[in-house]
């Protein structure tokens, strides 16, 4: 396993794809920051009021990347269901697995690189952001002294493993479309369909589906429990279900299908 | 058999030196015969002297035979070529070899171990199947150099990895363009890479899908000179191709398959062996062919006379001339002239013919003279799974790959 995440490191690093995703989301996160300091005495998506006070709070650094956690998500999934699936596309899944015949842990090691990968990508968004937030508080009268210090810290770290565990759900449903559907752009078509509109309307039309919906679930996490009101461990546990589920069923798949690719 | 087009039926004299031809139904029998006996021999021997063994290893589509109760037997160190044409179930038997494919039926050891289980053995076997497919964006040293990790080589030690992934690219001659993007590679350079990738691990077992394909001439030649090197070398070569001329003249052991099935298994030579030598005479009167006919099958040969279509050299500048056809070895050619000479007929033009793999191919397969039999075979079999043409002129034996 551990030469199967070394080797899917090879793709992972080469420059124009990680100078490519690392822009996006560097992108996100300044787009996230600078909205959410400018939304200063406007209301926000939800009609909340957006205040200078609020900001200040230990929690308010984060908050600049916590409102692009939806396209963190989005590129998770992609770049996830894009290696996934280009390995199929591509037909180097057969060299590999000549290389690696043992198909768990192939899965397995690629998967674990995903998933570092998409941590780096979800902290790259996190410093850039945080750095931002500095640089915008004084501009629109937010104190940085309540996010200095250990309470600062700490919703700091919260709120990126939040994050983090948010993109790595959006990650396991492009992994499994991926396998599923061994094309990139079916992959990241249908994946994406099923994250944003879908669940976006059932979950409009049907309210307490919320608490069940996979992605709902994993925009909850990413949020840290603020988007709607249900228990933050209750969401944590069930998107912790989905994400594994997935993962397994994906590896179950993997495992026994034929490689025609 | 016939030669050219309008054989006249009534001077092809059949002489005693006929080579066995089978029919259908006992070229069937022959390819599926796996009695208990026999088999048990076969496979006691078989997985320690072989390769690659396998016992009515299958694949269905549906209802499609992609690969039919395959009976494979590559002797270890044999250069051995793997031909049939397009869509005769190559590529699909060699993916089941390789562990990509669950076989639907049958069973098989590589290098002695059970295709069930293709971790105990892949890490000794190179394969490239159906193409060089690598990932564009990668230089083709990066897509190496994946590969390396992937199968370990060189553990944590990037420069021992390196030396490796150099060496591989000299042997295969890509080292000035490795850095380029496999994207920007031509044809012959991605085949070349991947073949590269299938020789990374210094197996014991090559396994490699129509290397060749896009190489020119020069690197089919290179390719052919590498292929015979290594397995002089001690490694077990299964190369799968269409150059018939290429694996004639590399190839020590042969499998030829069609729709799946066995049509032949053993030595090229012996392959060859069973399929008869001809010497070709064109009389410089016409009217001469029917005596001269006449009087080689007298001298017990089997004769036959095309009325009208000469050979090509031939016709292209005398028009069409009768050939006359004696199945007889080369060194009978000296004697026929003498005979014809003796009866007062000059021959304009006399030359043998000696069996190639190409022309035997063809005619096995049904691409020559198969229209009729293909026709009548897909009435009688509507699954598709057509048996050998009859007069393939294989005797049994052949067909079960005892020779090895
Ligand atoms: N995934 C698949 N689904 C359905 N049929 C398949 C599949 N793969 C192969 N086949 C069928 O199996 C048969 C054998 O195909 P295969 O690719 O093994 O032929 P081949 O001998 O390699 O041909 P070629 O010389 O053209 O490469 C063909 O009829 C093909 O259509
Ligand atoms: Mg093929």
């Amino acid at each position: 396993m551990i030469t199967a995440f070394r080797a899917e490191w090879v793709p992972l690093l080469r420059p124009r794809f990680l100078l490519g995703t690392l822009g996006a989301v560097v992108a996100c996160a300044v787009l996230g920051t600078v909205l959410t300091f400018f939304s200063v005495g406007h209301q926000d998506f939800d009609g909340d009021p957006v205040t200078a006070a609020a900001l200040s709070r230990p929690d308010g650094l984060i908050q600049g990347v916590e409102a692009v956690s939806i396209l963190l998500g989005v590129v998770a999934l992609s770049v996830v269901a894009a290696s996934l699936a280009g390995d199929h596309s591509h037909g180097t899944l057969r060299n590999q697995l000549v290389a690696q015949p043992h198909r768990a842990r192939l899965l397995a090691g690629k998967l674990l690189a995903l998933a570092t990968f998409v941590v780096v990508v979800v902290a790259a968004a996190t410093i850039v952001s945080v750095g931002l937030s500095f640089l915008l508080a004084p501009t629109r009268g937010v104190s940085t002294a309540g996010w200095s210090g250990w309470a600062g810290l700490a919703e700091l770290g919260t709120g990126f493993v939040n994050l983090c565990l948010g993109s790595l759900g959006y990650a396991a449903i492009g992994a499994l479309a991926a396998i599923l559907l061994r094309g990139p752009a079916a992959a990241i078509a249908v994946a994406l369909a099923y994250a944003l509109p879908v669940e976006m309307l059932i979950s409009r039309i049907y309210h307490p589906a919320r608490s069940w919906l996979p992605v709902q679930l994993m925009q909850e996490i990413a949020t840290g429990g603020a988007a709607y009101a249900m228990p933050y461990a209750d969401a944590l546990l069930r998107g912790v279900l989905y994400a594994g589920v997935m993962v397994l069923l994906a590896l179950v798949i993997f495992r026994r299908r034929d490689m025609t690719a | 058999m016939t030669f050219g087009s309008a054989t006249d039926p009534a001077h092809a004299h059949r002489g005693p030196a006929r080579v066995p031809a089978t029919s259908p139904a006992s070229m069937d029998t022959a390819a599926g015969m796996d009695t208990a006996a026999g088999m048990d021999t076969a496979a006691g021997m078989a997985r320690s002297d072989t390769a690659i063994w396998t016992r009515g290893l299958s694949k269905r589509y549906g209802a499609r035979r992609a690969v039919d109760h395959l009976d494979l037997q590559v002797p270890r160190g044999a250069l051995s070529g793997f031909v049939g044409p397009n869509g005769a179930g190559k590529s699909t038997t060699l993916r089941m070899l390789l562990g990509l494919i669950r076989p639907s039926a049958g069973h098989g050891h590589v290098l002695g171990e059970p295709i069930t289980e293709p971790d105990r053995y892949l890490h000794r076997v190179g394969a490239m199947i159906e193409g060089p497919t690598f990932h564009p964006g990668l230089s083709g040293r990066r897509n190496l150099d994946q590969l390396a990790i992937l199968r370990g080589i060189g553990g944590w030690q990037r420069a021992r990895r390196a030396r490796r992934v150099e060496e591989v690219l000299e042997q295969v001659g890509l080292g000035k363009r490795a850095d380029d993007r496999f994207s920007s590679y031509s044809l012959g350079m991605k085949q070349r890479l991947g073949i590269a990738a299938a020789l990374l691990p210094d197996p014991c077992l090559l396994i490699l899908d129509e290397p060749t394909n896009g190489l020119d001439p020069a690197g089919i030649r290179e390719i052919r000179a590498l292929l015979g090197q290594l397995a002089g070398a001690g490694m077990t070569v299964f190369v799968s191709s269409h150059l018939l001329t290429e694996v004639e003249q590399i190839c020590d052991h042969l499998v030829m398959i069609n729709n799946g099935r066995m049509l032949f298994q053993g030595h090229v030579t012996d392959l060859l062996a069973a399929e008869d030598p001809r010497i070709l005479m064109i009389p410089e009167h016409d009217a001469d062919a029917r005596r001269l006919a006449g009087l080689l099958d007298d001298e017990g040969l089997r004769v036959e006379i095309d009325l009208c279509s000469g050979p090509p050299d031939a016709s292209a500048t005398r028009g069409r001339r009768p050939v006359v056809t004696a199945h007889a070895p080369e060194g009978l050619a000296a004697h026929l002239n003498r005979l014809a000479m003796r009866a007062g007929i000059t021959l304009r033009s006399l030359r043998t013919q000696r069996p190639n793999l190409e022309e035997t191919f063809l005619r096995v397969t049904g691409e020559i003279d198969g229209d009729l039999v293909r026709s009548a075979q897909a009435a009688q079999a509507p699954d598709g799974s057509v048996p050998p043409p009859a007069g393939a002129g294989l005797d049994p034996a052949h067909s079960r790959g005892g020779a090895t």
